[in-house]
């Protein structure tokens, strides 16, 4: 991707924070897709945060690639959270009849690495949102 | 001793019953009267036996034993209960916000009861005839004090009740902040679409706001939704937790269960709870399982 | 003699009394269509004048249907003059070029090009027209002339006038109409009609018709630039980003809440994001209406293959690319009217509706 950056990869530890800066077109999401499993495999990494809160509308193609991304991930050996869901843009997605399947969710960048975090953390059995 | 021969007199003059049985209420009342220190103590002493109204201090025990007790008595001798009515949903109303509940008001009268026609049995044990008229002039009358008490006090708690609701009702936003990360969605009243989209707005913003990890979405106050409101119901819920929050749905009345599967949710999906204590407790459950991390607790 | 008498009573007084019954009415019909309590005023004047000179012509009885019908006339005529007024400002702007060196070349042709266009109109068009914006002849004289009324006259102006500037344009680029559904829509592009627009699907034809797509230009450049819709050309990824967010702005004018500027930004994300998969390029318009109700309106339409069984892409689950299915499903639960007109390779046509709510 050129331009000003559009989305951001950072390394902590053995955990990536991602984070979209942006409304993203298919393509682009799609990009970041891409970029980030390679990432995840590069680094080994163990938790990845997706940050979305720069996000204006989460379709159906937005809320699938999401979800294929944290499949893609746990495959390699991470575990996602998806973290800063709008208000407004949760509400839109239920209605559409979308959510984020079995990939947690939490309230912001904060609370998704508490959970990837807390004890017993990342592995499978874990699902839901991340107060529970 | 003068006691001894008022109380043979009647018994003795069996003739004359109407007369006497004017005369036992009085008698009865100046019983009560003479003896009222050792009586109000023996009173107070049960009411410590059993348990109730733990939450006075001693000192207003004392004070608030006190005025029952005259007030009980001024009823056996006027017939009114006007005075003591005030009395009691004046109590009701310093008691109520200290959380005594119903069944302490209502035992303790029944102790005052049990306390004054015990009393009474031991002073007229010895003449059986004299002792049956005593009580049943004594009885209808008790009974209708503490009938007297407990309706007021029931009618004083719902009084604070509504009170209560109105102005939770009247809060300009209806998401209550009950403590850290913790909100409550009271919806009273019939929802309307308009109203439903509002306070779904003000719930998903209300959790970011106040950075809440459960919600308590209490419905007891909604007599019936329409299908379009209960899938708006359901996408809150489903919205609350894409925010990273978890919702449960307390006060679910029968017919709102109904509409939810006739629209195709599935409750066992939701977490819901009878009612809002219950929900409460559940959401300090939930948190304090985030907070303590308990491992290998029932995860959801 | 008597009855003689009695008719001329009427004549003269009854009908000051009858006429100046009608002033209260007379004035809530002209008030409720014009804002401006001086020109109100002044109508309600000039229909009395009118009226009473009639008064005695008129049936009994029939005063004050006759006053009625009086009253629109008056305010219509004058809504006719202002009209006439723009548009003659148009014409100008139309028709006139700027000056250029070779001025007299392109007069000349431009000459040629409206005489051509004339000649096609039919001798009764090209009369009434002639008579009323050479000659100066008023609607209502025209009306007279021909037995009709002028209103009637002012709606055939108005269509002659488009047909005139269609027939121009088709002169000036030297080209015939390639399909019998070209003129229709040129014509309806043409006079601004919005309703006729809609009923010979103009926006399918412009994206089928490259004639009339060029053709049309000068046309809607000509009509008042509107402010309440915006046209999205699709074709890439990046435009389905662009019509969800131009939608969001306009609808945003109307106060909706937040959340359901989302769920309309959504919406137009799904059927747009159908355009470019199934369809390869399309349109989208996002308008405001105020009929019924106020709202925004989309509309979202591709020349693609069309879609088979327009039921089952209703119904959750139906996905024939990498989707969940939910394209039209979904758009559907977020809008409040919805409607999908498809046909075998011709394309697609959404049409949705989000309503703003009473605030």
């Amino acid at each position: 991707m050129t331009g000003p950056k559009l989305v951001s990869i950072l390394r902590q530890g053995s955990w990536l924070i991602a984070s979209i800066h942006t409304a993203l077109d298919d393509t682009q999401m799609v990009l970041f897709q891409q970029d980030l499993i390679e990432q995840i495999g590069r680094y080994r990494s163990r938790g990845v945060v997706i940050d979305v809160a720069a996000l204006d509308v989460l379709d159906s193609f937005g809320a699938r690639t999401l979800r294929t991304m944290a499949e893609m991930a746990r495959l390699r050996g991470a575990e996602t959270v998806i973290v800063g869901i709008q208000p407004d843009v949760a509400f839109a997605m239920v209605s559409l009849g979308m959510d984020t399947g079995s990939v947690p969710t939490a309230l912001d960048l904060e609370e998704g690495l508490a959970y990837l975090a807390r004890p017993g953390g990342r592995g499978p059995g874990h699902r839901g949102s991340a107060a529970g | 001793m003068t006691e001894r021969t008022d109380e043979l007199q009647p018994a003795g003059s069996a003739p004359s019953a109407s007369t006497a049985e004017d005369q036992l209420l009085p008698q009865l009342v100046a019983h009560l009267r003479e003896h009222r220190t050792r009586l109000r103590q023996e009173w107070a002493g049960r009411i410590q036996d059993s348990g109730l109204l733990h939450a006075m201090t001693p000192q207003e025990m004392v004070a608030e034993t006190t005025s029952v007790y005259d007030n009980y008595v001024e009823v056996l001798e006027t017939g009114s209960v006007e005075a003591l009515q005030r009395y009691a949903r004046d109590l009701s109303e310093r008691i109520i916000p200290r959380g005594v509940e119903t069944h302490e008001v209502v035992g303790i009268v029944l102790l005052l009861r049990d306390v004054l026609a015990r009393s009474l049995f031991e002073k007229y044990q010895r003449d059986f005839g004299l002792l049956n008229r005593v009580l049943d002039a004594y009885e209808p009358a008790a009974n209708r004090i503490a009938n007297t008490v407990a309706v007021s006090f029931v009618d004083e708690r719902e009084r604070v009740i509504r009170q209560q609701q109105d102005s939770i009702r009247e809060l300009s936003t209806p998401v209550l902040p009950v403590r850290e990360r913790l909100l409550i969605l009271p919806m009273i009243g019939v929802l309307d679409s308009e109203r439903a989209r509002q306070l779904t707005e003000q719930l998903l913003t209300g959790i970011r706001t106040h950075r809440a990890k459960v919600v308590v979405i209490d419905i007891t106050g909604v007599p019936a939704v329409d299908e379009s409101v209960a899938n708006h119901l359901v996408r809150t819920v489903d919205a609350s937790r894409l925010m990273g929050a978890s919702v449960i749905i307390t006060g679910l009345s029968p017919d709102i269960a109904q509409t939810l599967v006739t629209i195709g949710v599935d409750l066992s999906k939701m977490d819901t709870i009878g009612d809002l204590q219950g929900g409460l407790e559940e959401a300090e459950r939930l948190l304090g399982y985030s907070v303590s991390r308990v491992d290998g607790a029932g995860a959801m | 003699m008597s009855a003689a008498e009695s008719v001329g009573m009427r004549e003269d007084r009854r009908p000051h009394d009858d006429v100046a019954a009608l002033i209260p009415m007379l004035r809530r019909i002209i008030e409720a269509r014009v804002d401006d309590a001086a020109t109100a005023d002044d109508l309600v004047q000039e229909t009395l004048v009118r009226v009473l000179a009639a008064a005695a012509r008129v049936e009994p009885g029939m005063l004050e249907p006759y006053a009625i019908v009086t009253a629109r006339n008056v305010v219509a005529s004058m809504w006719r003059d202002q009209d006439r007024h723009r548009r003659n400002q148009h014409r100008v702007v139309d028709l006139d070029l700027p000056d250029p060196p070779d001025q007299d070349l392109l007069a000349n042709e431009e000459r040629t090009a409206v005489a051509e266009a004339l000649s096609r109109l039919t001798d009764r068009e090209r009369a009434t027209l002639l008579a009323h914006e050479v000659s100066g002849q008023d609607t209502r004289s025209l009306a007279a002339e021909q037995g009709s009324t002028a209103g009637a006259v002012a709606a055939q102006l108005n269509r002659t006038r488009a047909r005139l500037r269609v027939e121009y344009l088709l002169v000036q680029a030297n080209v015939e109409p390639p399909t019998e559904r070209c003129r229709p829509v040129l014509l309806a592009l043409s006079g601004g009609d919005r309703r006729r627009q809609r009923e010979v699907d103009a926006g399918r034809h412009l994206l089928e018709c490259d004639v009339c797509a060029r053709l049309s230009q000068p046309l809607m450049e000509r009509a008042q630039p509107r402010d309440d819709e915006v046209r999205i050309p699709i074709s890439t990824d990046a435009d389905i980003v662009a019509a969800r967010q131009a939608a969001r702005e306009l609808a945003a004018r109307l106060g909706f809440a937040r959340t359901e500027l989302t769920l309309i930004a959504t919406a137009v994300s799904e059927v747009t994001r159908n355009i470019v998969r199934f369809a390869g390029t399309g349109e989208v318009v996002v308008e405001l209406v105020d009929r019924p109700r106020r709202g925004v309106q989309v509309t979202a339409r591709d020349t693609g293959p069309g879609i088979p069984d327009v039921e089952r892409a209703l119904t959750d689950g139906y996905s024939t690319y990498s989707g969940l299915g939910l394209g039209l499903p979904g758009a559907r639960r977020l809008m409040d009217e919805f409607a999908v007109v498809s046909e075998m390779g011709r394309g697609t046509t959404v049409t949705m509706t989000k309503w703003c709510g009473e605030r």
